[in-house]
């Protein structure tokens, strides 16, 4: 909300500079989001009165107009449809500058063959309001000669104030500049709201019913008779413009300038507009339409609230009002409408229509129940000094209760406690009285009276912020408290999922952050079939076009999309895991279920180009070894591994990692066809791996294994198996029949080829052996190698192709 | 004594003698290859050498000279012998190096690199934010991302008609009875405050705990809007916990986070769930609050909200609010990181562009 402090000072003395009081608002709660300096850029303007009006000897549209400036008379030449004798204006002489002509000085010009001693500026080149129809007209008690930069107050400053949903009370210069009073030890002096009335009451000019209390529990009515509808005079205009409102007419303007003065909403009816001059509050009723003053034509239905003549629906209750029954030139009665509508109704109707108006932002936080007669009045009496016209006797006020402001109990004893203040009864009595808490102190608990306009106090501890703020929350001394001890710090568990993520980035992937939405199509992508788990999406109901409708139930689509962006800006080769949750549904019953993973993703080459290496890309056993490091490093027992089928994987070319025979995930090579779907081409290698799986696995209190102190003793055997047998059965059988020396064992080649008969392949394994107790002789070694053989023989019809010595080769 | 010093003893007054040695040790010292070494090893040492020419004067010399004589040959060919074997190690350490040398390496081709792997900047602020709470006596709490409206809103003292619980602001999960569509139950949680009500909820005071994780708006992504962003929520609840308490311990985790120079200050402002509620503001990076563009002026930049817990709050976990205090903050992990780093364009971090990855 934008305040203007030229206007803030009819209410309150204001000392400090614009920037420091920007700052004590700030600190208090109301904070400042910009200083805006108004009209610097007027100088040489002054009040002038025009004399006479001679015609122009060469010119049907322009005048010539004798202004008298203090001192002398000057010839102006001027345009504009307004210009009367007798006309107070603003008169730009030569040197002056002015918003309009921008950094340029006015100079003396020949006007089709007449000298023009300047310039008789409209609202909108003196940059105060948007009226360019005419030259502006100041009142008629405006002194010729004097500075209108003085006599308009245009060096004004114009604070945007952020004011808060609780604070409705802040959303006038009036509620302003009661903050400003308190924080700065001034006294606030409220506007007048004393208006002379004519006899005739205004329940004989108009009628109101209340059919809905329950959405508008106050309805007050004033009515002016005989105005004379024409633009604002000046310093009102000055003000609304300040403040960012548009001036339409004196009486529109007068319902504006009091809104914002006083922060309650005002609507100005044409009475004569009003069908049988009846005001109606109801629902709408369905069908209903009404075209609102921004050109609309709404459709109403029986959640709205609207005001209503005893036709139809004239005005959107608190939102807006129609354009049938607005004030316009023609208008001589107007009713002034000043009412208390249900807060939530006007938000509820407001998102409904999506429209938010100043008035509906103020009803929506809630407005002074008390604030309603005499905003009325003071408009009433503004109305009549700007437009004339009589005002009718008293006003039609219908409340459905009386109102009275409440009390809180406030125990001293509490804002010590939540604040750390040792603060005494009398020191809270001066802080809350000056913002119009009235306090009656009882030892060392307070009554205090709220008043209407705070709608937002309702508890004790309402009352302690507003003490911490008025007192200042830097005032409030630091502490550091305990902590929770025993309970602080991270769980093992938690500490496990770090190091999951530092042995990752040992392995030379990076982390990246990807969006938990996919579309639909990405499952299509990845061919995952009807029915199949990955499909229990759930769903968003309003979901933004660009990042995806379904929450994901898998990381492959995110992982994609990066690698693509990436692709895109040629960053050839790629690294990647993410840690996040996927989604699935459980239908309608259960909610959702949320799986943390890890995803990892490999494509291009294996490590930066080098002179030293020739090029390698990545394939399945790189990704396959980051996994068994990932799981080794976190301690778990081994994985095993076995063919799994995936859709989107080559056949063949998957796996799944089992820990202690539970499924922990997954790792492939994607098809070429899901790789090209995603918009990519070349070599995709895919992980992902259930989180919680990998830490269930985990030995979290790991123990020493001894091992032996003596020399080892190392042999290499080739066995020579069926091409199709998994090298894990002949390891497991090697390790099995191994016994208690055997601890190591290495594959160090696979060879498949001539001097092999077909459908073979040869292993070839360093095996170590020793003995926790004395060195081992060639002897028991060579009776364990020849036990692993003979089973390994027995158990897949492995034959041996080459067989070492023991060589007694020391560890 | 060295045998050297020895043989000088026995040579004493024998001027011929003591030329011959300073000669030969002279002769081994200049040696400056194998091969030259070898020559003077023959022609001291051989079978036809100096040394052997020596012991074969002795039969012809007076008696009494006899063992003198016999004593200097003897240790005269120890010493020698002695000094062309050091003498050879070192042309043969030399010999080495020289051939070591014919095979130097370009000191300056790159090295043989693996790939390095990166920390997303997201985790590491968390991670560093997180740090900084472990040590001040927090423990580390998560919930869901989707959760349920009571949570996200009801609980944390948001009513129904609060404007963040519309549509428009919230992602909501879709039910197959379209009536139950709106105002639902289920939405992606707005902030990460939900994990207060359900760690209270679950445990009992004394409570210190920060909740990192993903949270949803539904903005529109742009350089400042983010549909999906990181926050990470902080709590106390203890006994006699006091807005001091609150202060104290943003500041310093400020000051840990952003370095010693950062001052803090705390406005007033509005949040449902905190009473009194603040907005925390640092002394501005660039300008150290002078004022410039960063800060718009105002030397200052707004860092997180916080406040102290709502007795509403309370009331909805079952905590009597007169026995039990706490405070509450939150703060975007991006902003954070973007204020940190220099970062003006939130999209970067959900690119994950490895130019990106890379830097940090």
């Amino acid at each position: 909300m934008r305040v203007s402090l030229e206007w803030l000072r009819d209410y309150v003395d204001i000392t400090p500079s614009p920037s420091k009081l920007a700052d004590i608002l700030s600190m208090s709660g109301t904070s400042v989001e910009r200083i805006e300096e108004l009209a610097s850029g007027v100088s040489g303007v002054i009040v002038g009165e025009v004399k006479r009006v001679e015609n122009h000897p060469s010119s049907d549209r322009l005048r010539i107009a004798v202004t008298w400036d203090g001192k002398e008379e000057k010839k102006i030449v001027c345009g504009a449809p307004n210009l009367e004798v007798g006309m107070k204006v603003a008169l730009a002489l030569p040197g002056a500058t002015f918003p309009s002509i921008g950094k340029e000085k006015l100079e003396k010009r020949v006007i089709r063959g007449i000298e023009s001693w300047g310039m008789l500026l409209s609202g909108a080149e003196l940059g105060i309001s948007d009226d360019q129809s005419g030259i502006l007209e100041l009142p008629h008690d405006a002194p010729p000669g004097e500075d209108l930069r003085n006599y308009l107050s245009l060096d004004d400053v114009v604070f945007e104030l952020e004011i808060t949903p609780n604070r409705p009370d802040c959303m006038s210069m009036l509620g302003v500049a009661r903050e400003i009073a308190a924080l700065t030890g001034k006294k606030l002096s409220a506007p007048r709201c004393e208006v002379a009335e004519s006899s005739e009451p205004a329940e004989r000019l108009a009628k109101v019913e209340v059919e809905n209390l329950e959405g508008c529990d106050r309805y007050t009515a004033k009515v002016i008779t005989g105005v004379r509808v024409g633009p604002s005079p000046a310093w009102m205009q000055r003000r609304l413009h300040a403040v960012g409102l548009r001036s339409v007419n004196n009486v529109v303007d007068v319902t504006n300038y009091v809104m914002m003065e006083l922060g309650q909403p005002l609507h100005a009816f044409d009475l004569n507009k009003v069908a049988r001059k009846t005001i109606i509050v109801r629902n709408a009723r369905p069908g209903e339409q009404l075209m609102t003053l921004d050109g609309v034509e709404r459709q109403l239905n029986e959640k709205f609230l609207v005001i209503a003549d005893f036709d139809e629906p004239i005005a959107l209750a608190g939102i807006m009002g129609g354009e049938g029954t607005q004030v316009t030139d023609a208008t001589t009665d107007v009713l002034l409408e000043a009412a208390h509508f249900n807060s939530v109704d006007i938000l509820t109707a407001s998102k409904r229509l999506g429209m938010r108006t100043d008035a509906s932002s103020r009803f929506e936080r809630g407005t002074d129940p008390l604030g309603t007669v005499l905003a009325a009045r003071r408009a009433a009496a503004l109305i009549k000094e700007v437009a004339g016209g009589e005002v009718a006797h008293g006003e039609i006020d219908i409340s459905t209760r009386p109102i009275f402001p409440v009390e809180i109990e406030l125990r001293t004893e509490t804002v010590g406690r939540l604040l750390g203040l040792d603060i005494s009864g009398e020191e809270i009595q001066k802080l809350l009285e000056p913002i119009e808490l009235k306090v009656r102190r009882n030892g060392n608990v307070l009554h205090v009276e709220i008043p209407t306009f705070r709608v937002d106090l309702e508890r004790e501890v309402d009352l302690v912020e507003e003490i911490a703020r008025i007192y200042g929350y830097g005032r409030i001394p630091s502490f550091i408290p305990g902590g929770g001890g025993a309970k602080s710090g991270l769980t093992k568990r938690q500490k496990l999922e770090n190091k999951v993520t530092e042995l990752l980035i040992s392995e030379g992937l990076s982390g990246v952050v990807a969006y938990s939405f996919i579309l639909s199509r990405d499952l299509d992508l990845l061919l995952i079939p009807p029915g199949d788990r990955l499909r229990d999406c759930v769903a968003i109901l309003n979901p933004l076009a660009e990042t995806g409708e379904l929450m994901r139930t898998t990381m492959l689509p995110g992982l994609m999309r990066v690698s693509l962006a990436n692709m895109r800006r040629g960053n050839d080769d790629l690294a990647i895991f993410e840690k996040g949750r996927v989604f699935f549904s459980r239908g309608e019953q259960e909610h959702p279920l949320e799986i943390p993973q890890v995803g990892i993703l490999l494509h291009g080459r294996r490590e930066p180009l080098s002179w030293l290496e020739q090029e390698r890309k990545f394939d399945f056993y790189d990704l396959k070894g980051m996994v068994e490091n990932l799981i080794e490093g976190i301690g778990t027992v081994p994985p095993s591994f076995d063919s799994f089928s995936l859709p989107y994987a080559i056949p063949g070319r998957s796996t799944g990692v089992f820990l202690e025979g539970k499924l922990a995930g997954y790792l492939c090579q994607l098809l070429p066809e899901v790789v090209s779907g995603f918009g990519l081409s070349g070599d995709f290698y895919a992980c992902e791996l259930l989180l919680e799986e990998l830490l269930d696995a985990a030995n979290e209190e790991a123990q020493f294994k001894p091992f032996s102190r003596y020399p080892s003793v190392k042999v290499d055997v080739a066995f020579v198996v069926d091409d199709d047998l998994q090298s894990a059965r002949l390891e497991d059988e090697i390790r099995r029949s191994g016994g208690d020396i055997l601890f190591r064992v290495e594959l160090f080649d696979v060879y498949k080829g001539p001097q092999l008969p077909p459908g073979k392949k040869s292993l070839a394994y360093s095996l170590q052996f020793s003995s926790p107790e004395r060195t081992l002789t060639d002897e028991e070694v060579n009776s364990q190698l020849d036990l692993i053989i003979e089973n390994a023989g027995k158990a897949l019809g492995a034959t041996i192709r080459g067989r070492e010595q023991p060589n007694g080769q020391q560890s | 004594m060295s045998d050297l010093e020895h043989l000088k003893e026995l040579i004493g007054e024998r001027k011929e003698m003591a030329e011959f040695l300073d000669e030969a040790l002279s002769a081994v010292e200049q040696s400056d290859s194998l091969e030259s070494l070898e020559r003077v090893r023959v022609e001291m040492l051989g079978k036809k050498g100096k040394v052997s020419a020596i012991f074969r004067g002795i039969p012809s010399l007076p008696p009494s000279e006899r063992p003198v004589l016999g004593e200097i040959a003897n240790t005269l060919r120890r010493v020698l012998s002695d000094e062309i074997a050091r003498k050879k190690s070192v042309l043969l350490a030399e010999e080495e190096r020289e051939k070591l040398s014919e095979a130097a390496l370009d000191v300056t081709l790159p090295g043989r690199r693996k790939r390095l792997g990166h920390k997303h900047l997201l985790s590491s602020v968390i991670d560093e934010i997180i740090s900084i709470f472990l040590t001040l006596g927090y423990r580390v709490e998560e919930g869901p991302e989707i959760e349920l409206d009571y949570y996200n809103f009801e609980a944390l003292n948001q009513p129904a008609y609060h404007p963040a619980r519309s549509l428009q602001d919230s992602f909501y999960v879709k039910r197959r009875d379209p009536e139950k569509n709106y105002p639902d139950d289920v939405l992606l949680r707005t902030h990460t405050s939900p994990v207060q009500i359900r760690v209270m909820e679950s445990d009992s005071p004394p409570l210190y705990v920060v909740s990192p994780g993903k949270a949803y708006r539904r903005d529109e992504v742009d350089a400042t809007h983010s549909a999906v962003f990181h926050q990470v929520e902080g709590f106390a609840v203890d006994r006699d916990i006091n807005m001091g308490h609150l202060k104290g311990t943003l500041e310093v985790f400020i000051k840990k986070l952003f370095g010693e120079k950062r001052e803090a200050r705390f406005r007033p402002h509005f949040f449902p769930f905190t009473e009194p509620s603040a907005e925390m503001d640092i002394s501005c990076f660039a300008c150290s609050g002078k004022g410039c563009a960063l800060c718009k002026g105002s030397g200052w930049l707004e860092i997180m909200g916080c406040g102290m817990i709502d007795p509403n709050v309370f009331g909805y976990v079952s905590y009597d609010p007169e026995r039990f205090s706490g405070f509450a903050f939150g703060m975007g992990v991006e902003r954070i990181a973007q204020l940190k780093y220099g970062i003006d364009d939130m999209r970067v971090f959900f690119e994950n562009d490895t130019r990106f990855l890379e830097q940090f």
